[in-house]
């Protein structure tokens, strides 16, 4: 027996499992209807897919919300899963689901996946036969991909990274990069008996003021960690920006970037999709301004040409969004993609040759780390501020880089702490900000830039 | 001068912190920053191993009440802390509140410096008030 089946079996003998298996499982993926497999729809390249967000704790509950998406037209139904199951604590959730059951309030964020077990859930995936796509957060998330794979959720967002930098505080991040090598084996093991699995980077990371550079230097690291495991299709993405030059920007040169360190592994091989997320930042509380955000986020993720879209709600800033405030989401954005036509095609030399030349100089100053396997060499940039999210909460980030915005609303990179920013960038990046300020009027400005949709 | 700082509770709000962290810096502060999610208990054992003068506490999801009528009860079972600055901020009640009522409850509980949604800049000066003031007498 192979040491990752011998692992398998001790993650899938867990007290919460009822009986796994293995080769039922197996024959189960193997006979899948291509209509779960997001990659088949990929592959098909009709339209710009859209997926809303939503996880209720009840079968019944999560079951009445795909009924909402469907009849909205949705493309990719999301699976949200509750924070406790996302923190390991399935008693918790087994506790708190039961109290959703017998009661009408919700006492769980999302779906407990692991609780409800893949015999349950396989039933509402195989009856709505969309495409799934697994939202949690989980830095040890080894258990629910593979009850998600066993319900025939054929999309698994996430990567060691980008699940744990916006989220932990001290989680540790050695531990994240082995968990997540489990879950890319695991999908690349799958992936060879019918359409691919298809993985997905989380690229919004904080939402808050993240530059570019770093954005697609975290999406391309997570995205060869998991082809050089085996995995044949996967997402990149990045959320809104609030500049929309900036962010045509940033999806081209993700685009051709992903393409290239692909093949510097000899994967080019693997389909790479383009995931766009409407912003993701703080929200105005104005039901009917949120609307009109999310309509420009739209138009954005069009001009940038993603291949998925991810949609928010007009009632994000109050809450969890009702089924209805959520379908209404799925359906306007559809309406918007349907009419918009004669899009024109945007080019900034300028903008693409400097982040492009930002992200190489990141990338070879990981590459050139002396550890021996790229997790390790990640691991050692993100201790030492070669990598430098911008509000992450997590201890082991470095916190030196500041980032405002420009006229334009361009983030900007004003301080690049270890981050190895060429100087004619860094020397661009500056030049873009009026920099007669003090450390007050900066961080009034931040305080601003943060806030800029509200 | 020497600063402890961080969120307390189980609060992630991160951004208020790496703004204070900035402008603490600014303003010449050694600062020791322990970040989101931080327990009472952690603020005072960084507070005595750095030899700190002032111990800034903040709070945005309001928790900071549940855990502030701790605060003299624990304070008292160290023996070197009997100079630090006690100062919080940010929101710190569930729901709303105001001012008036918030600012002598938190006095009461042990704190010197009370700043309810106060703006960042405007509690950083009173601050530097009360240590001037502080140091004169």
């Amino acid at each position: 027996m192979s040491q990752l089946q011998e692992e398998r079996e001790i993650i899938l003998g867990n007290e919460n499992v009822d009986a796994f298996d293995f080769d039922e499982v197996r024959e189960f993926v193997k006979h899948a209807d291509e209509n779960l497999f997001i990659s088949h729809h990929f592959g098909k390249k009709e339209k710009m897919l859209v997926q809303p967000r939503g996880g209720f704790p009840t079968y019944d509950k999560q079951f009445a919300l795909y009924e909402f998406f469907v009849d909205a037209n949705v493309d990719v139904l999301p699976l949200t899963i509750d924070s406790n199951t996302r923190l390991n604590d399935y008693s918790t959730a087994k506790k708190m689901l039961r109290l959703s059951e017998a009661n009408e309030v919700d006492m769980l964020n999302g779906y407990p996946l692991v609780n409800h077990g893949y015999r349950t859930t396989r039933k509402m995936m195989t009856h709505f036969n969309h495409p799934v796509s697994l939202r949690h957060g989980t830095p040890d998330a080894r258990l629910l991909i593979e009850i998600a794979i066993a319900s025939g959720i054929f999309e698994i967002e996430g990567g060691p990274i980008t699940y744990l930098l916006p989220y932990s505080k001290n989680f540790p991040l050695d531990k994240a990069f082995l968990y997540w090598k489990y879950v890319e084996r695991v999908c690349a093991d799958y992936s060879t008996l019918n359409k691919p699995i298809n993985r997905e980077s989380f690229g919004p990371l904080t939402a808050t003021l993240v530059p570019p550079s770093i954005t697609i230097v975290i999406q391309l690291l997570e995205m060869l960690l998991s082809l050089e495991e085996g995995v044949k299709s996967f997402s990149v993405s990045f959320s809104q920006q609030g500049s929309m030059i900036q962010d045509i920007v940033t999806g081209k040169v993700t685009r051709e970037l992903a393409k290239y360190y692909a093949g510097q592994i000899g994967c080019e091989d693997a389909e790479i999709h383009l995931v766009y997320h409407q912003w993701m930042g703080a929200f105005p509380t104005n039901r009917d301004s949120a609307d009109q955000l999310i309509n420009m986020s739209t138009v954005i993720a069009s001009m940038v040409g993603a291949d998925k879209i991810i949609t928010k709600t007009r009632e994000e800033a109050v809450g969890i969004p009702t089924k209805e405030a959520n379908a209404q989401t799925v359906a306007n954005t559809q309406y918007t993609l349907n009419i918009l036509s004669g899009l024109p095609t945007i080019v900034d030399e300028h903008e693409e040759e400097m982040l492009t030349a930002q992200v190489h100089a990141i990338m070879e100053a990981v590459f050139n780390d002396p550890a021996d396997t790229l997790w390790r060499k990640v691991f050692n940039c993100i201790k030492s501020g070669i990598i430098d999210v911008p509000f992450s909460p997590h201890i082991i980030n470095h916190n030196k880089m500041i980032t405002i915005r420009d006229a334009q609303k361009n983030i900007r990179i004003i301080d690049r702490g270890n981050v190895p920013i060429p100087d004619n960038c860094y020397a661009y990046e500056k030049s873009c900000c009026d920099l007669d300020k003090d450390t007050k009027d900066i961080v009034n400005d931040i305080i601003h830039d943060i806030g800029i949709m509200q | 001068m020497k600063i402890v700082t961080g969120v307390i509770g189980n609060d992630i709000h991160v951004v208020a912190n790496r703004l204070m962290d900035l402008s603490l810096n600014a303003r010449g502060y050694e600062v020791f920053n322990l970040g989101v999610n931080t327990y009472l208990e952690e603020f005072f054992d960084a507070a005595v191993e750095t030899g700190a003068d002032v111990l800034l506490i903040s709070s945005l999801n309001g928790e900071a009440e549940g855990w502030s009528r701790e605060v003299k009860p624990l304070k008292s079972t160290y023996k070197s802390l009997d100079k630090l600055i006690m100062m919080i901020g940010g929101n710190l009640t569930v729901g709303s509140g105001n001012a008036e009522d918030i600012v002598p409850r938190y006095k009461k509980y042990g704190f010197d410096l009370v700043c309810h949604q106060v703006d960042l800049n405007t509690g950083l000066d009173m601050l530097e008030d009360y240590i001037k003031e502080h140091r004169a007498a």
